[in-house]
């Protein structure tokens, strides 16, 4: 006992390491963490097109217009059968996978430049909301600054 | 046997103490930025194409406007459901949330205007979207973001 008493005091005093082994809690600690670093880098960023909202009664954006009227493009959305076609001035029709987007942008084309032009988008009831987005996006493509949509036919 | 003069090993170690702070602190934050964006966005709602979209700089004071189709088709009285933050709102009071939530403080005058995104499934019919865009205009909305993905 006297002799283990005498090694004790005579040796370094170690510093032991008291405590909870953190290694593991690290360890999943990380994996969570890039989890959800990865996770939020496949999420693909959002996409907007943005629209002024129509013109109402008592809204903020019932404002006076141009006196000059504006050049205007009508464009009406019908359904066919299972897809939708573009009625564009002339009763010229166009579908939407190109033909539409070509006819906008030879229309900017042949206007003259600095008069202002309007483009009205004029779905029917059933139309659906994909269609008026790829018209719209056709319109920006085009270079148009001012598209509204008319609401449905009642 | 011990030799004398010689010290033994101390136990040295890399303190990961201020580590598991600042990862716990990045764990807090990726949880709460998912339940956010959780509760923001509904799902089983397709979003639909287009290739002239735009990502938006600024995404603070947004209000999300989800239109969720119905799940049995369009009948005679099924119409898309209008959520904002997972309360459903009636067609008929969404001009006034709307306005409400544009101008919470309406006199101090502080609160810069919000940005309304929709995010309505692609096959909605117009005739449930215009009402939504009405509704935006009647509440002093002057523009309205529609949420769109990069096709592919």
């Amino acid at each position: 006992m006297a002799q283990s008493k005498k090694h004790k005091s005579r040796g370094m005093h170690t510093a032991h390491h008291v405590g909870p082994n953190m290694t593991p809690m690290v360890d999943v600690v990380m994996v969570i963490l890039i989890f959800f670093m990865l996770g939020s880098s496949f999420v693909s960023p959002d996409w907007y097109l943005t629209n002024n909202t129509p013109a109402v009664k008592g809204g903020l954006s019932d404002v006076k217009t141009n006196a000059m009227p504006p050049t205007r493009i009508n464009i009406k959305l019908r359904v066919r059968g299972t897809r939708t076609i573009a009625i564009l001035p002339g009763l010229q029709t166009a579908d939407l996978s190109g033909e539409l987007a070509t006819f906008l942008t030879n229309k900017q084309k042949a206007l003259v430049k600095g008069v202002p032009v309007e483009v009205f988008i004029s779905p029917s009831n059933g139309v659906p909301y994909k269609d008026v987005i790829t018209t719209y996006s056709d319109c920006i493509q085009a270079r148009f600054k001012r598209v509204a949509f008319r609401p449905p036919p009642a | 046997m011990k030799v004398r003069g010689i010290k033994p090993m101390q136990d040295v170690h890399v303190n990961v103490t201020p580590l598991i702070d600042i990862i716990m602190c990045l764990i807090i934050f990726f949880l709460l930025v998912g339940h956010i964006a959780k509760a923001a966005s509904v799902k089983g709602i397709k979003i639909p194409a287009a290739k002239n979209g735009k990502d938006l700089r600024n995404k603070s004071n947004q209000l999300i406007i989800n239109l969720v189709p119905p799940s049995g088709g369009y009948g005679d009285h099924a119409m898309p459901s209008i959520l904002i933050w997972n309360n459903r709102i009636p067609e008929s009071q969404l001009a006034a949330y709307l306005r409400k939530e544009a101008y919470p403080s309406k006199h101090k005058g502080s609160n810069p205007p919000i940005k309304v995104i929709l995010r309505a499934d692609r096959s909605i019919p117009y005739r449930f979207i215009a009402p939504v865009l009405i509704s935006c205009a009647q509440a002093g909305i002057a523009s309205i973001h529609f949420m769109t993905r990069r096709p592919g």
